[in-house]
């Protein structure tokens, strides 16, 4: 029971990310301040109060294998002990056998279904001879209270708000429906693997658009009041104040609940990044597998859209007017005599993400989305959009990287010791070390990262990380002079200092739904091994993936084996070129440019990686570009002389640039006109 | 339009091909406007209603069942020239019906199968939709029709506006009443995402899934259902089968049947052959 005066009052997601809380309303009765506890042998009073109070409870209950918002007579109808299980596409019950009611995560029905039902009766049109008249439908608002909100249906409610009340018309028949609903909310305690208000910003907690909100223990409820109504019926319920352990308990299974969700969506930056989209030739995959059906749009508590239907008599001289729930996945939607604006079922999934998160925010301010993941449980192809919002709208390799775990031994004098557990000879000159007893922070390092490689009287060398093992790293290291030399003479057992892992990383997740053109010469290959390894280990998430390889001689070409094993799998087209061949090589010889000069691809819908040489990556930089491959789809690495690896020794400045801490991976569009420039 | 007394009523007929009856019955669901109805339309053939026959001109001809004889394809010739409106009403007409799952079939081994006297049946080889024969002004969907559908034809006529049919799926009828979807919550193989809305969501909200019989939305995915089906882990005849009902013979879920390896049991058992020497017709 919120005055509209206060609206919008219910924290809803932000742009940003975060949410935009309200001020809670100064609670003035004179009852204590709360929180209390409610006893759950007390529970049924609450429902008492409200049933005195002359309102209809609208709460969970299990009905046909989900539970739903339904009238709710007494506690007997809760869901007690019983939760759920969500996953795309899928909902399914499970009993806990315990006590708790509100120990499930949201089910296919919102609270909208009551602020803004699927049918409303509109108006009455009459005709007489030639006067016309309409009568409006008045509906009386039923009074509600509804029974364990979430915090992401807050968010909704508050967000139906803006779009209904925020403007400069608004809809009275909602106005009504919100004015007489009392809002009791529920703190989430368990999520859904389909949840992700923590992206959103809505949730787990409750932060304001309730009139009371209840966090359930094993032994009852920690009891907030956020308005006087609220407060008001606190007084009248047999609660007392909730001790310390009980307020402990509660914020340590909210804080549990955030902590299993993480960040799944990004929201930084997300606007812009979709908007980028339009043409992107993942809405038409998406449309393989979507059915157009709407019903993430039905199940979706901030989806507002209807339309209006008319019922005449035969002479057409009184019609009544509907509005009924409509959705922009539906043909009529986007109709007009001559055909539909949105007629492939692209363009209106399209419309549904673009809105849901960054055109919403160009109307009222907020995201069109809460999280609450029902967009993705109730799909009945399973598309999960987090995964959707990933591919088409990746998030920019940010950097720095908050994220990223520190590198170990991150001051320049200090490296942490690691043992050799074997030695494998690749060519004449190069060796692959397979290092163990590392760090864990190698292990979950990135793939293009590097480590600087130490031994004792000999200068440190930063060595890229050809693969990251369970326990395992591999350092890749050609013979150049007497550092390399002195490491490559090592043997297992041998011990080794690393620091690291340092440096930028190849942008794997934007290249998610595109095509991957790996271009590298000699030992180029070795920073690349990683990230074809993710390649392959997700190869669903990528299209074509294309490797092209160029060396020396046969003789000269890493992983001999492996490439042949990759070439074998026919999911990955790799080809080779040799500089000079000798007499048992039937493949090409030649530049590595030369390999895709026939080649049919189209750069416009690939990222390229490529490492190698200087000379050779600017060669094929051209005849990427020349493919259509924009500068900032393109990444290469630069190798600088490093000494500290960390950007403090200035040894590998690049114009703007620390090529150890920025690079060494970097878009062409980033580097500008500094790619290629002789002298810098 | 303006209500003037001496309105002539205009010539409402129905015809039927090879079809159950039960979409044209379903004129006679709309109790509360029967006489209203017969202020402003003439019905001048109805075979379940009344015996009278016309031979046309029809403002308005409703045509029930599919064309499955010689003689029906030549008699859906001449009716369209006799009608100024024509309209298809049920999944027969529209799409085939039930019985054009003979259209995948052996047609002459079951017509050696079922009669004693295979010579006296003259059928064809398939059971087709009107459309495949004659121009249709206005399809109808259902097994039956939906009288609210069938009113809302008959409304616009009257009035002179477009029909009012909703392209939607069945979902939206689903969602619409707060029904738990069936398919995600209980694994129940559900056709309502790619079917046409109108029958009120019927069976999903009585715990079954649809079985398509409104026929295809506009823009069905029924690929993707199918292929939905299918990692659910039913054999590709079950999905086959799935499709293969009512509106089996329409494009979309006939390419699925095709691609999971056609409807089942396209040809007679041997055992439902008559025993020499009786009469079916009898």
């Amino acid at each position: 029971m919120v005055a509209d005066e206060r609206m919008p009052y219910a924290p809803y997601p932000s742009p940003s990310g975060t949410a935009v809380a309200a001020t809670p309303v100064p609670v003035t009765s004179a009852n204590g301040s709360g929180p209390w506890f409610l006893a759950r042998a007390n529970l049924d009073v609450l429902l008492d109060l409200l049933h005195e109070d002359d309102r209809k409870i609208i709460g969970p209950t299990v009905a046909d294998g989900a539970i739903v918002y339904a009238e709710i007579r007494s506690v007997e109808d809760l869901p007690t002990g019983i939760g759920d299980e969500q996953s795309p596409g899928h909902y399914d019950l499970v009993d806990h056998g315990d006590r708790r009611v509100f120990d499930y995560t949201v089910g296919p029905l919102s609270p909208k279904r009551w602020t803004f039902p699927p049918v409303v009766p509109l108006n009455v049109g009459r005709r007489d001879g030639k006067a016309v008249s309409f009568e409006p439908s008045v509906l009386e608002a039923p009074r509600l209270a509804f029974l364990g909100v979430r915090a992401c249906e807050l968010a909704a409610l508050g967000i139906q708000d803006r779009v209904f009340l925020g403007g400069p018309y608004t809809d009275e028949d909602y106005r009504n429906r919100r004015r007489s609903a009392l809002v009791i909310a529920v703190n989430c305690t368990t999520a859904s693997s389909t949840c992700f208000c923590t992206s959103m910003g809505t949730g787990p907690e409750a932060r304001g658009g309730y009139d009371l909100v209840l966090t359930e223990l094993d032994e009852g409820f920690v009891v907030r009041a956020g308005t006087p109504e609220g407060a008001d019926l606190v007084a009248h319920l047999p609660v007392r104040g909730a001790d310390a352990g009980q307020m402990f308990r509660a914020a340590e299974a909210i804080g549990k609940v955030a902590a299993t969700m993480g960040d799944p969506v990004p929201t930084a930056g997300l606007h812009d990044r979709l908007l980028a989209q339009f043409d992107s030739p993942r809405w038409a995959k998406i449309a393989e597998r979507c059915l157009s059906c709407a019903n993430c749009t039905m199940v979706c508590p901030t989806c507002f859209c209807s339309s209006v239907t008319q019922r005449s008599d035969l002479d057409g001289d009184v019609s009544t007017s509907e509005r009924v729930w409509d959705f922009c996945f539906t043909a009529g939607f986007a109709k007009v005599a001559g055909g539909s604006f949105r007629s492939r079922p692209r363009d209106r999934y399209r419309q549904w993400l673009t809105h849901k998160f960054a055109t919403w925010v160009d109307q009222f301010g907020t995201f069109g989305c809460v999280g609450c993941g029902r967009c993705i449980t109730w799909c009945p192809v399973g598309i999960d959009i987090r995964a959707e919002l990933l591919q088409i709208a990746p998030p920019l390799a940010a950097r720095p990287e908050p994220a990223r775990p520190r590198p170990i031994a991150s001051t320049p004098g200090s490296f942490a010791t690691a043992r050799i557990v074997s030695v494998r000879p690749e060519t004449a000159d190069v060796m692959t070390l397979t290092v163990g007893d590392v760090d864990p922070a190698f292990l979950s390092g990135e793939f293009g990262q590097f480590a600087m490689v130490a031994v004792p009287a000999f200068p440190p060398l930063p060595i890229s990380i050809s693969r990251f093992g369970r326990d395992t790293i591999d350092l890749t290291i050609r013979a150049a002079g007497p550092a390399t030399a002195s490491i490559i003479g090592l043997g297992p057992r041998d011990e080794i200092g690393l620091r690291g892992p340092l440096g930028s990383s190849w942008p794997i997740e934007r290249a998610m739904g595109h095509d991957v053109v790996i271009v590298t010469g000699g030992i180029g290959l070795a920073p690349l091994r990683p990230l074809i390894d993710g390649l392959l280990a997700q190869r669903e998430r990528f299209d074509a993936i294309r490797l092209y390889y160029g060396a020396r001689t046969p003789n000269d070409q890493l992983y001999r084996e492996e490439l042949r094993g990759w070439a074998a799998r026919g999911d990955i087209d790799v080809q080779l070129t040799v500089d000079r061949a000798h007499d048992d090589w039937t493949g090409p010889v030649g530049v590595v440019t030369h390999l895709f000069d026939r080649a049919t691809w189209d750069g416009s819908r690939s990222l390229a990686f490529v490492c190698g040489p200087e000379r050779m990556m600017e060669a094929t930089v051209d005849a990427l570009e020349a493919r259509g491959l924009a500068p900032d789809r393109i990444f290469v690495t630069l190798e600088r002389h490093m000494e500290c690896g960390i950007g403090l020794c200035g040894h590998c400045q690049t114009g703007r640039l620390f090529v150890c801490r920025d690079g060494p991976v970097f878009s062409l569009a980033q580097l500008g006109d500094i790619f290629g420039r002789e002298g810098i | 339009m303006a209500t003037v007394a001496a309105r002539p009523r205009l010539r409402v007929g129905i015809v039927k091909m090879a079809s159950c009856d039960g979409c044209q019955l379903t004129l006679l669901d709309l109790e509360d406007e029967l006489l209203a109805l017969a202020d402003r339309f003439e019905i001048v053939e109805f075979p379940e209603a009344s015996s009278l026959r016309s031979a046309g001109p029809y403002d308005v001809l409703l045509v029930e069942g599919s064309v499955s004889t010689p003689d029906q394809a030549e008699e859906i010739l001449e009716l369209r020239r006799q009608a100024k409106l024509l309209v298809t009403i049920g999944a027969c007409a529209s799409y085939g019906g039930i019985q054009a799952l003979r259209n995948w079939s052996d047609h002459d081994a079951y017509r050696e199968a079922v009669y004693a006297h295979p010579e006296y049946i003259e059928s064809l080889a398939t059971a087709t939709p009107i459309a495949e024969h004659v121009k249709v002004d206005l399809e109808l969907h259902g097994c039956p029709i939906s009288p609210e559908q069938l009113r809302e034809v008959l409304v616009s006529v009257a009035v002179g506006r477009r029909p009012q049919i909703r392209e939607e799926a069945v979902c939206l009828e689903c969602k619409r009443k707060g029904a738990v979807c069936v398919m995600v919550a209980q694994g129940v193989p559900c056709l309502g995402p790619v079917t046409q809305s109108g029958c009120n969501a019927l069976c999903p909200t009585f715990g079954r899934g649809c079985y398509g019989c409104f026929g295809p939305r506009e823009q069905a995915n029924a690929t993707s259902l199918a292929r939905t089906f299918a990692l659910g882990g039913r054999e590709g005849v079950e999905v086959s089968r799935l499709f293969a009902g009512f509106t089996g013979w329409s494009a979309p879920f006939r390419s699925v049947i095709a691609e999971y390896g056609g409807p089942p049991g396209m040809t007679p058992p041997a055992e439902t052959r008559p025993e020499g020497g009786s009469d079916a017709r009898r």
